[in-house]
């Protein structure tokens, strides 16, 4: 049995994507917390100390490469997987400099996203107990 | 599942409310939180002070009374209310805790909505504007002005493929003359038309990534380049520059992407439009010579 659900800050500025990540997240027994744009993400990164983050590039005012630089110039230890739609290798190997632990392209399966997350998730905390977790993906990729 | 997952959300914040003391709970409210979570931590030091002065009190009596009162069992008897009190504070400060997180996603939700809708109603606006307009000249300037407001841009051109060219036919601020001609393929234009591909650029060009670039005038931090295409034809390509000192970003230039697509259509009508006028001008003016011959 187990208690802790490792929380999950989700920052995307797409409402439908939210509430659609939220649901997912929050049915694989994954506590999901809510940010809007980069200021938002930060000011929660901050006070709540999440498990791991989903970071969208592309966000209004503050956005996602800027969100991970200070995170990354803070030495926030909090695992990043950066969701984009582009898939060049500039970008990725830009998000592996800045720490991220994982790159996902949109569109993403929602089970691969939920894998990497968890993944993500012990890579911070060795040994977390979940309720329903799902299987773990062999070793984090830049994929 | 979405609905059955909200209503189960929702379940849990009126559970939290209720554990946290507001009963009256109808509105989310992050500050009814604050207060009740300020009231809750001055009854628990109150509680705790008065509780600790009873301990003392009891500890203070001589052996004789103290023995009479059973002031020890009275001691660990008050200390266990005081476990209990501060458990019971506990329980409320999760649920606070909890309740705040939830607020705070709402906000966060509504924030992202209104967001969205601005962005759709801007572009709606914007939108109305370019097809209320079917001059060709009128719809380019409608186009590019709306655009800088759009992103609160300094300037800008809108070209237009004429050939293997480009023709700047709009233009605002201190940007390239009107007439300005650049082969397809040659500068940021030219490799936006050739590849279709929207650019972000930061500072200066560079020559590298865009061969034939011509020297601008003017210095621009921060520009973008969208290409105008409707139904896979390329109709030409919106610039705009940032002012001084701030920069557009990825998703500026989502939403510029956006736009360019119902300017690529409004551009497409008023071509046809153009071209209709111009073949009724032809047949009226083969009207007279036909009733003249």
């Amino acid at each position: 049995m187990g208690i802790h659900r490792p929380r999950v800050l989700i920052v995307e500025d797409d409402p439908d994507t939210l509430v659609i990540l939220r649901v997912n997240l929050n049915a694989s027994g994954i506590e999901p917390i809510l940010a809007g744009d980069g200021r938002t993400a930060i000011a929660r990164i901050q006070a709540e100390d999440p498990d791991a983050v989903l970071l969208d590039v592309l966000l209004p005012g503050v956005d996602g490469w800027e969100v991970l630089e200070e995170l990354h110039a803070l030495g926030d230890p909090v695992p990043v997987i950066v969701c984009s739609g582009k898939n060049n290798p500039h970008d990725i190997q830009h998000a592996r400099d800045l720490g991220a632990v994982a790159y996902l392209v949109k569109p993403f399966d929602i089970d691969r996203l939920v894998d990497v997350t968890y993944e993500a998730v012990r890579a911070k905390r060795p040994r977390i107990v979940v309720e329903d977790a799902s299987p773990a993906v062999e070793g984090l990729e830049l994929a | 599942m979405f609905r059955k997952r909200h209503q189960v959300e929702e379940h849990d914040v009126r559970r939290d409310a209720r554990v946290a003391g507001l009963r009256e709970f109808q509105t989310p409210s992050l500050e009814a939180v604050e207060q009740r979570r300020r009231q809750l931590w001055q009854r628990t030091a109150t509680g705790l002070a008065a509780v600790a002065f009873v301990v003392v009190v009891l500890s203070l009596l001589p052996d004789q009374e103290a023995a009479v009162f059973g002031a020890g069992r009275a001691q660990i008897g008050v200390l266990v209310i005081a476990g209990l009190f501060f458990l019971w504070a506990f329980e409320k400060e999760s649920a606070l805790e909890r309740l705040t997180r939830s607020l705070t996603d709402e906000r966060v939700l509504t924030a992202a909505l209104t967001n969205r809708l601005h962005e759709v109603s801007l572009l709606l606006d914007a939108g109305k504007q370019m097809n209320a307009v079917l001059e060709l000249d009128e719809l380019l300037d409608t186009i590019l002005r709306s655009a800088c407001e759009l992103l609160d841009a300094t300037g800008g051109s809108v070209m237009l493929v004429e050939n293997t060219d480009l023709v700047t036919m709009a233009v605002l601020g201190r940007v390239v003359p009107p007439g300005h001609r650049e082969r397809l393929g040659d500068g940021v234009a030219g490799h936006v038309a050739l590849r279709r591909e929207p650019v972000l650029i930061e500072g200066k060009a560079d020559a590298e990534t865009f061969p034939g670039l011509t020297e601008r005038d003017h210095y621009v931090d921060s520009s973008m380049s969208v290409p105008l295409v409707h139904r896979a034809e390329l109709q030409g390509v919106l610039n705009v520059n940032a002012p001084l000192g701030r920069s557009f970003t990825e998703y500026d230039l989502r939403a510029l992407a956006v736009f360019a697509e119902q300017a690529a259509l409004a551009i497409a009508n008023a071509r046809l439009y153009e071209a209709e006028r111009a073949h009724v001008a032809a047949l009226l003016e083969l009207r007279p010579r036909r009733e003249a011959g």
